[in-house]
């Protein structure tokens, strides 16, 4: 009876289609990733060998370079504008017991509909002509705003709709461990006298400042791989105002197929993406110890 | 401050949020109602004078909605289907077979998977499928998109599974069963609840997909609803209403799962990005 869970052939007949499907689609583009990211590869002619030159341009590229800081609005705008005004609404809705769970549900709802939806819905309200927010500013006689079609709007414009649609996500996430502190702490609290306010700031942000860590690496993460909001809302336009990195490599690969260039821009998103999160690693690894209650 | 007003002031704020919410949602469904653009632009916030329900017809048979629809659903369906059942039976082998120094080693290597962002991969994953020959098939996006579910699918369901008591399958193997036996018909069962949650979020990532399924697919009648309204949106630029009207349908179906069983999704998508 002791062989029947050490047949291999069974075990193996249960682990090689998953293995093989992922190995297809995960590692075996990763090394070829590697290995396309020193070419000067376009999809048709010989693949020359070029060593780090499809690095060193793409620091020298402007484009990219202008990309980068695009990466980067999205990054600052979800630490300094996006994390806080989170905790406030996790924090209101956990101090509700009316509505609560109507609350939750409703800000969480944009974040599971299609980016590409979310970037027709929000095209369609920066519309100059009959978007309710060109609508908004005629009643107080105002002249319409070419949101997505003016270079120094359209990355504002694209940042507001993206956090319409993914801070709901991380409220759902905050509202968790804020709900998970166990009632008696706030009891005491309220006890010698705290104030609502008090007992948030002294009391419950401590409590829940590892998923607030979180919430800032998840929010970084997502900052670096942003893409189809900007694929949809402005094409990386105008003139390439409002390209991220992601959409600079689409581009460079898909429409002038530049392979060996792409994927080497590819790999630098990747190198970002460890890199930051080894940082964080290194500066909250210590502090993110489990809250014992 | 008296208390009857301490005690509205977080609903104020919070109805202020709900309704930036919903606002956008409603200004689409009234306009998928109207006549054309210029009651839209003149009665932004007003009903329909007269409900245009002919719009929903137009753009599903015309606009070729209901083609991109279909083919959405069944993508992913499927995809999300074929990533469960093979995480499943991944994980029950990691986790329910004696073969600990292996699946330790098969389980890290399908967690690295979990470190690389998505489109990191998007242009080896497009000559991989050009190589192939599948490019411009549905086989494109529903090998990555099965592919894509693994690592986190079997994170979690293996966490599910290891928490199934083992006298279970003991009594199993006593009453004759062999390992397929086990995995079909006690360990499945079992971890139901874990694997519908994993397919709801899986089915929700493929349904969304836009990048792969953009680049992938160029003929029309392949598209999927994200890409197919992207198009649409492109081609109808001078109707809103039917522009609007894509927008419920995409919107739609995935508002009505949401209704029902919210509480899976939201756990599910929040422990996907915790666990990941």
């Amino acid at each position: 009876m002791k062989t029947t869970l050490r047949n291999p052939y069974i075990y193996l007949a249960f682990i090689v289609p998953t293995i093989a499907l992922y190995f297809l689609f995960f590692i075996y583009p990763m090394l070829t990733s590697a290995a396309y990211g020193f070419t000067d590869w376009n999809g048709l002619d010989r693949r020359n060998f070029i060593g780090f030159d499809n690095f060193v341009s793409a620091f020298g590229d402007a484009d990219f370079r202008h990309s980068m800081f695009n990466n980067l609005y999205f990054i600052l705008f979800s630490i300094f504008v996006q994390v806080p005004l989170i905790v406030v609404f996790s924090l209101l809705i956990s101090s509700v017991k009316r509505l609560q769970g109507f609350y939750k549900t409703t800000v969480f709802l944009p974040s599971i509909l299609s980016t590409s939806v979310i970037g027709i819905l929000w095209g369609y309200m920066y519309n100059p002509d009959v978007g309710l927010i060109a609508s908004v500013l005629r009643t107080f006689g105002l002249e319409p705003i070419y949101w997505l079609g003016e270079s120094r709007w359209a990355m504002l414009a694209i940042l507001i709709a993206n956090a319409w649609q993914w801070m709901g996500f991380y409220i759902g996430l905050i509202l968790a461990a804020i709900l998970a502190i166990p009632k008696e702490i706030d009891e005491a609290a309220r006890i010698d006298g705290a104030a609502g306010v008090q007992r948030a700031w002294y009391m419950t942000v401590p409590l829940i400042r590892p998923i607030i860590n979180v919430v800032i690496m998840l929010s970084i993460a997502g900052a670096l791989r942003v893409v189809d909001i900007v694929l949809v809302m402005t094409d990386g336009g105008p003139a390439g105002a409002t390209d991220v990195m992601a959409s600079y490599m689409v581009s460079k690969a898909i429409k002038f197929g530049d392979y060996g260039y792409g994927t080497a821009l590819s790999i630098i998103i990747f190198a970002f993406a460890l890199l930051l999160t080894a940082l964080y690693q290194l500066a909250f690894a210590r502090r993110q110890e489990r809250v014992e209650y | 401050m008296p208390a009857a007003l301490r005690k509205s002031v977080p609903h104020l704020v919070m109805m202020l949020y709900v309704a930036v919410i919903l606002t956008p949602f409603l200004f689409v469904l009234f306009s998928s109602f109207k006549a054309n653009n210029t009651e839209i632009a003149l009665h932004p916030f007003g009903l329909p004078k007269s409900w245009k329900f002919s719009n929903y017809g137009e753009a599903w048979v015309k606009a070729k909605i209901s083609v991109y629809f279909w083919n959405s659903l069944y993508l992913a369906a499927t995809a999300a289907a074929t990533g469960v059942l093979l995480s499943a039976a991944t994980a029950f082998a990691l986790t329910r077979m004696k073969f600990p120094r292996a699946s330790a080693a098969i389980y890290q290597f399908v967690l690295i998977g979990m470190l690389i962002p998505g489109n990191v991969l998007f242009i080896a994953q497009y000559l991989l499928v050009r190589n192939l020959h599948i490019l411009n098939t549905h086989w494109s996006l529903f090998l990555p998109y099965a592919a894509g579910a693994l690592p986190l699918s079997v994170l979690l369901i293996c966490a599910f599974m290891r928490s199934v008591p083992a006298e279970l399958e003991e009594a199993a193997i006593v009453d004759g069963m062999r390992a397929p036996g086990i995995f079909v018909r006690v360990i499945l069962p079992l971890t139901t609840p874990a694997l519908v949650t994993v397919f709801i979020v899986n089915f929700l990532g493929n349904w969304n997909e836009y990048l792969l399924a953009q680049f992938f697919i160029s003929k029309d009648a392949l598209r999927t609803l994200p890409t197919g309204m992207v198009q649409f949106r492109d081609a109808f630029q001078t109707n809103y209403a039917l522009v609007c009207t894509g927008i419920v349908f995409s919107v739609a179906p995935v508002a009505v799962l949401y209704g029902f069983l919210q509480r899976t999704i939201i756990e599910g998508l929040t422990a996907g990005s915790l666990k990941g």
